[in-house]
């Protein structure tokens, strides 16, 4: 039983890590119907950042804001560059290269800065483990869990009760009424790229003391999250939690009942009934598409 | 008319002057020096590289070999294989290299070394340890009449069954767990060990594998709890051998984690902190003034690259690195020739021992045996306040 809860913790804590990169998916994908390819980077950059801001001797709860600040910028650098001129020419599918191709050219520049190694990120608390319901879990862990929910909560706040969230919200529902209403939808795209990678940077502060840090970190955590993002469906933030804390949690159970050799395809598995079944995701809107 | 010859005059001086420069007069010995200077495993590879650097800087300071100065052609294969093959080609047409030192990754060597045999260019690979680089059935040499590749690195066949040993006769465990990761390193290694086990009459508990980039070994770790095993047997890389370190901790379990060398690796004990502490594993050098050859080693290194809180990333490569090139040296210099071929033939019978840091050479190489560490050399060593110490009961 001590096991079942041990293994249900950490794969929750893994779900989590996996939802807040997950997260800034979805928020692109609700305004411009584009996604960020890149978010796996802007997730290492966000990380590397941040350890160059500790090594400097900063605090770790005065890295997490200013790393959103290099977030938010990083973010419109590549709405600017990649995203808007594909959209301007309405190209159905030019944003996928160049978020790919800006990914990996910050990648470049990350192993560059920072070389190719993986680096430990000191985190805020000690490393011993908290006793809860006859299961060991990290202080870090859950720092993990309750800062990807507070923040999606925020971001849910934002969106309904300030008007510039209305403005998004507007932008997602119907980008050419939006426009006709006075809102300047070029503006809210750009705001979302920011908003994403803001994430993004964020939950690289946020799990890299866990994970450990590094150039090559983002590519397999941005894919395990695009998994993430297409089973909890792309358009509900609550999916994307519960996607997360889904395949987390069939990966550590997996890995423990039947082989370690086997632990991502259980996730996978869903993946494909998912997308049979349900193609916008377990929590997605179904969107008709009139021709 | 008088332009167009004299810029035929200048052509052929120019043709002829560097005819003279590339092979009359060769001022100096070119040795290639290869391995990851970026990546995973560049703590080893810079180490290794520095190690040589210092070994070159000693003997130019001695006036050469033969006379001539030592010229190191480093290049960076970032672990990759085919990075491996590029640089094989560009060191030997390119760069017409005498002899290369180097090769941590034993898919990088086994992809390049290849070439050098076909070129009869020696390579003395000096840090990585898969067996078939040099023996065994899969040794991809093994039917031909010269083999230009030796090796002055602990290879697996010896390490597993010190592992083992340490393990099962010294700690007089019964049950233990293997974790290995899913690259040919861990997977071969992981072979190794079971086979060593079940000359021992021991069957490990349960035997788990991860992937590179994992960051979440709970289950692995549960697995190996749950099965009762008294020590985890491991081989993998720094970042991932961290992990499980971790995952230990998280899981408020303390067993001995016993695994291959690369154990002593800076990213595991740096990124594992104090839960990678008291580890152990095989080594052929560890950074302690125990002879006057180590200390006066360990005191160059530091002066010379000042390494961070004066510890060398990884003893080992550096160790290995530096002896490689001395090796290489005293072969020149009785073969009195740069040619390949006299190269190996007076490594295969080094006339005059020669003083290294991780032991002395007396007649390392043989024309049928090219490792030059046997299983007598290796000792263990612990992971002890951030450093790799000698285990307690090794001299």
């Amino acid at each position: 039983m001590d096991i079942f809860v041990q293994l249900i913790y950490s794969g929750i804590a893994l779900g989590m890590i996996y939802a807040v990169v997950a997260f800034g998916y979805q928020l692109t994908f609700s305004t411009s119907a584009t996604l960020n390819f890149g978010q796996g980077e802007a997730l290492m950059l966000g990380s590397m950042v941040g350890l160059t801001l500790s090594n400097l001797g900063i605090n770790y709860w005065l890295i997490i804001p200013l790393v959103c600040v290099f977030g938010f910028l990083q973010g419109t650098v590549v709405e600017y560059l990649g995203v808007r001129p594909a959209i301007k020419i309405k190209s159905e599918f030019g944003w996928i290269m160049s978020t790919i191709a800006l990914g990996i050219i910050f990648r470049n520049f990350a192993e560059n800065i920072w070389g190719r190694s993986t680096f430990r990120f000191p985190g805020p608390f000690e490393d011993d483990p908290i006793k809860l319901f006859g299961a060991n879990i990290l202080p870090m862990e859950i720092l993990v869990v309750l800062g990807a929910v507070s923040m999606m909560l925020l971001v849910e706040i934002f969106n309904r009760k300030s008007i510039y969230g209305k403005a998004v919200v507007a932008t997602a529902n119907d980008r050419d009424a939006a426009g006709l209403m006075g809102i300047n939808t070029g503006l809210v795209i750009t705001f979302s790229y920011a908003l994403s990678s803001l994430t993004a940077s964020f939950a690289g502060v946020l799990i890299s003391p866990l994970t450990l840090a590094g150039s090559g970190a983002g590519g397999a955590l941005g894919l395990k999250a695009f998994a993430v993002a297409i089973v909890g469906g792309l358009s509900s933030g609550l999916g994307i939690v519960v996607g997360g804390i889904i395949l987390g949690v069939s990966e550590t159970l997996t890995g423990f009942y039947v082989s370690t050799g086997y632990k991502d395809v259980p996730s996978l598995i869903i993946l494909l009934i998912v997308l049979s079944f349900k193609p916008a995701g377990l929590f997605g809107k179904t969107t008709i598409k009139k021709v | 008319m008088i332009r167009k010859t004299n810029k035929f005059v200048l052509a052929v001086c120019v043709l002829f002057a560097s005819i003279i420069a590339s092979t009359s007069f060769a001022q100096t010995i070119k040795i290639g020096v290869d391995g990851p200077f970026t990546g995973g495993s560049s703590s080893m590879g810079v180490s290794m590289r520095d190690g040589v650097r210092l070994a070159a800087k000693e003997i130019n300071a001695a006036g050469g070999v033969l006379g001539k100065k030592l010229e190191l052609i480093e290049r960076d294969d970032e672990a990759k294989n085919e990075r491996g093959v590029e640089i094989a080609q560009e060191l030997i047409n390119k760069e017409k290299i005498v002899a290369v030192v180097g090769f941590i990754n034993t898919g990088v060597a086994l992809a390049s070394h290849r070439f050098y045999q076909d070129a009869k260019i020696p390579v003395i690979n000096n840090v990585a340890t898969g067996t078939a680089l040099t023996k065994g059935p899969s040794f991809p040499f093994k039917d031909a009449k010269d083999v230009f590749v030796f090796r002055t690195s602990a290879r697996d066949e010896i390490q597993s069954p010190m592992i083992v040993n340490e393990a099962i006769t010294v700690r007089g465990f019964k049950k233990v767990a293997i974790l290995a990761d899913s690259t040919n390193y861990g997977q071969l290694g992981q072979a190794d060990l079971i086979k060593a086990l079940a000359a021992k009459n021991i069957t490990p508990v349960t035997t788990e594998k991860f992937n590179v980039g994992d960051t979440d070994m709970t289950a692995q770790v549960l697995k190996a709890k749950s099965a009762g095993a008294e020590a985890i047997l491991t081989y993998a890389i720094g970042p991932e051998l961290a992990q499980i370190a971790n995952a230990m901790a998280k899981v408020g379990w303390k067993v001995p984690l016993i695994g291959s060398w690369t154990l002593s690796m800076a990213n595991f004990i740096d990124s594992a902190g104090k839960n990678g502490e008291g580890a152990i594993m095989p080594q052929t050098f560890i950074q302690a003034p125990t002879t006057p050859k180590r200390k006066a080693f360990i005191e160059a290194y530091l002066k010379e690259f000042k390494p961070k809180n004066d510890r060398i990333d990884s003893p080992v490569s550096a160790a290995q690195g530096y002896d490689s090139v001395y090796l290489l040296a005293a072969a020149i210099k009785q073969a009195n020739s740069l040619e390949g071929d006299k190269i190996r033939l007076a490594l295969e019978d080094l006339k005059t021992p020669v003083v290294g840091v991780v032991k002395t050479y007396n007649k390392p190489f043989t024309k049928d045996d090219h490792d030059a560490i046997t299983d007598k050399d290796p000792v263990m060593g612990i992971v002890k306040n951030a450093r790799v110490v000698a285990a307690k009961g090794q001299k």
